[in-house]
């Protein structure tokens, strides 16, 4: 476990937006996430690639804050692409059946070329 | 009998307390001190530290000392009175005479010794004698009792020289009755002029508990200053333990460090019965798994057990009573202590008001808030054996197991506060735990996880003023177990519903994923309220084969 302050960036690759939290996901974390998006989607972006290679833990408010982004782009029948996942991350999210909500790639490259020409 | 002390060389770490005891009567004498009442967990050694100064003050000559020891079998006031009373003349005599055999022949009528006392040119103390007789001959309840009280007082002043009066168990002179039990409340207070003399200073055990409202009696109040004893250090205990192993021929295996010791926490009473159950079940090389043995013989079967047993007797006047009581001091030792309530006649199977007049004794006595391993082992080896039907040698395996369980275990404590990004404070705890027993480190970070989700519970809905989360992580080499305890609101696991995402996204409820986790990362969960705390006991099994 390292202990990273969290942080989050984020880059646009054409119509789509990349989202890079770093470090702990929890409460206070995981509002700067939906922001961050929310940003995206009120400029109209319906793509949201969150690239989590730099998410260490996660807690289960920071969950629930992803779900909330979930459910926004869902309410705008948008997209989101989960890459570069730990396995502690994957399993977490499987064990609470988040997994079938969201598109997951092993790496955001990956998500990026399905999100331009909608093939793996 | 005074004489019957440890040899001196073995009484370790009381040099002190003895030192101010011998110079007790010449504080006394400047109003610089009073009455001494010696306070200190059972078995500490306060008899024995009244004995050992008994023996000093009677080799050196300078202060006569006298120890009287008060008997449930002697609280009728007029067998009291005889006993006190010639108690004191023979241990007089034995005194001035150098000759510890006339103290110790208590079956010696003392008409036997007005020979010897008219040698001796007491002629004072037949006067006593005859007077302390005529009130026995006129069944003047009142004055047999003062007269005997005051002896002490009485050669003081005739001899000029000080007594030290040494009253063992004081606190059972407040049960001294006339013709039958309670029928004369009070009598205790007639030490009170003893006590206030200058020539006479008192040195005093007994319960603190029933002491108390005696020590706040008018005549006494304010003239009894408290001395504590208090545990020895581990290594003069292990010092005392091994002196009691040379005398009995016993020798310790090599490498032996007598680590087990720890749980007797310097009772010098325990650790000598701890020895002395070595010599009774013939070890004659004793190793650490000798002494968890002996020790399950101790609280189930031997001294120790015997002592405790004698104790509570005093407590209770049936056996219905006597289950009673074992019942509320198991409830007391697995939750932590006694809470109020009606809860408690269910747990003694009494009714509220005998449930109660329980409750008080106990509390009067002690016992309920004593936090010691030894006395708590004894009751549940009891309470196997009374309650639940079990016999001695399960009683003694189950404590065994404990023990030798304990030591393949290891244990850290760890307190937070209820702040922010605390719980990644046992997050980063839990890993080098989980590292030192080679704990796989993929599963660390799951109960990383599952850690920092039921602390993060406690923060956010506990509503704890004392604002802290308490943890424990025992590791044993079959199973992690990990205690996480906060006071506040209670929380329960059936409280918890299981939504699943569509409906919680439906409902709008993101919230509640915790315990959902925790549940699929740990063996076991469970959920206790101890007195105002919620405990929730987190359990991993490990596989030592993968």
């Amino acid at each position: 476990m390292k202990s990273v302050q969290f942080s989050v960036a984020s880059r646009r690759e054409g119509d789509a937006a990349i989202i890079y939290p770093k470090g702990y996901l929890n409460n206070l974390s995981g509002e700067n996430l939906v922001i961050e998006c929310g940003i995206y989607i009120g400029k109209g972006i319906t793509k949201i690639v969150v690239n989590f290679s730099e998410t260490d833990l996660i807690n289960s408010i920071g969950i629930s804050m992803l779900l909330q982004i979930i459910e926004d782009l869902k309410n705008i029948k948008g997209t989101i692409c989960c890459t570069n996942m730990s396995k502690l991350l994957r399993d977490t999210f499987e064990m609470l059946g988040l997994m079938q909500h969201m598109l997951v790639f092993p790496v955001e490259s990956d998500a990026l070329t399905y999100l331009k020409t909608g093939k793996l | 009998m005074p004489f019957n002390a440890i040899p001196a060389e073995d009484f370790l770490n009381r040099e002190p307390e003895l030192n101010y005891l011998k110079g007790l009567s010449k504080l006394k004498a400047n109003a610089l001190g009073g009455d001494v009442f010696l306070d200190g967990a059972r078995g500490m050694g306060k008899t024995e530290l009244q004995k050992q100064l008994y023996r000093i003050l009677f080799w050196e000559n300078n202060v006569v000392p006298f120890y009287y020891s008060f008997k449930t079998a002697n609280l009728k006031g007029t067998y009291f009175a005889q006993d006190y009373f010639t108690g004191f003349v023979r241990q007089y005599i034995s005194f001035v005479k150098k000759d510890p055999s006339i103290a110790n022949n208590v079956a010696e009528p003392l008409q036997r010794l007005m020979p010897t006392i008219s040698s001796l040119g007491l002629y004072w103390l037949i006067d006593c004698i005859e007077d302390f007789q005529g009130h026995v001959n006129k069944n003047d309840f009142y004055w047999q009792l003062v007269a005997a009280i005051s002896a002490p007082v009485m050669a003081a002043q005739k001899m000029g020289k000080p007594v030290i009066v040494m009253l063992d168990d004081f606190d059972e002179a407040a049960h001294l009755y006339e013709s039958s039990l309670g029928d004369a409340h009070g009598l205790i207070s007639l030490f009170g002029e003893s006590m206030r003399n200058r020539l006479c200073p008192h040195v005093i055990t007994g319960s603190a508990g029933a002491l108390e409202p005696i020590f706040t009696d008018h005549s006494l109040i304010g003239m009894t200053e408290r001395m504590r004893l208090g545990p020895l250090p581990e290594d003069l205990a292990i010092a005392l333990f091994r002196a009691h192993l040379t005398n009995l021929k016993i020798t310790c295996a090599p490498g032996v460090q007598l680590e087990f010791l720890d749980l007797l926490r310097g009772n010098p009473f325990y650790i000598k019965n701890l020895a002395k159950a070595a010599w009774k079940m013939q070890k004659n090389v004793i190793t650490e798994k000798d002494l968890i043995e002996c020790y399950s013989f101790e609280v189930s079967d031997g001294e120790t057990a015997f002592y405790w047993a004698s104790v509570f007797s005093r407590y209770v006047k049936n056996p219905a009573q006597s289950k009673a009581m074992l019942k509320l001091l198991m409830h007391a030792i697995e939750n932590g202590g006694i809470e109020d309530g009606k809860r408690l006649s269910m747990v003694s199977g009494l009714g509220e008001a005998e449930t109660e007049t329980l409750l008080n004794a106990l509390t009067t006595s002690g016992i309920m808030r004593v936090k010691d391993a030894v006395l708590h082992d004894f009751i549940h080896c009891l309470y196997m054996k009374e309650i639940e039907g079990r016999n001695v040698s399960d009683a003694r395996e189950k404590i065994e197991a404990k023990y030798i369980q304990e030591r393949e275990e290891s244990c850290f404590e760890l307190v937070i506060p209820m702040s922010s990004n605390a719980e990644l404070v046992v997050a980063k705890a839990v890993e080098q735990i989980g590292k030192n027993i080679n704990l796989d480190a993929e599963f660390l970070n799951y109960l990383q996880l599952a850690l920092i989700e039921v602390c993060i519970n406690a923060i956010e809905h506990s509503g704890s003023y004392e604002k802290k989360v308490f943890l424990k992580f025992i590791t044993r080499p079959d199973k992690l177990e990990i205690i996480v305890e906060n006071s506040g609101r209670p929380f329960s696991l059936e409280s918890i519903k299981e939504v699943p995402v569509e409906e919680k996204m439906r409902l709008g409820m993101k919230r509640g994923w915790g315990y959902k986790l925790v549940h699929k990362i740990m063996d076991s969960v469970k959920v206790e309220r101890v007195n105002d705390r919620t405990r929730v006991i987190l359990t991993k099994n490990i596989d030592n084969g993968s």
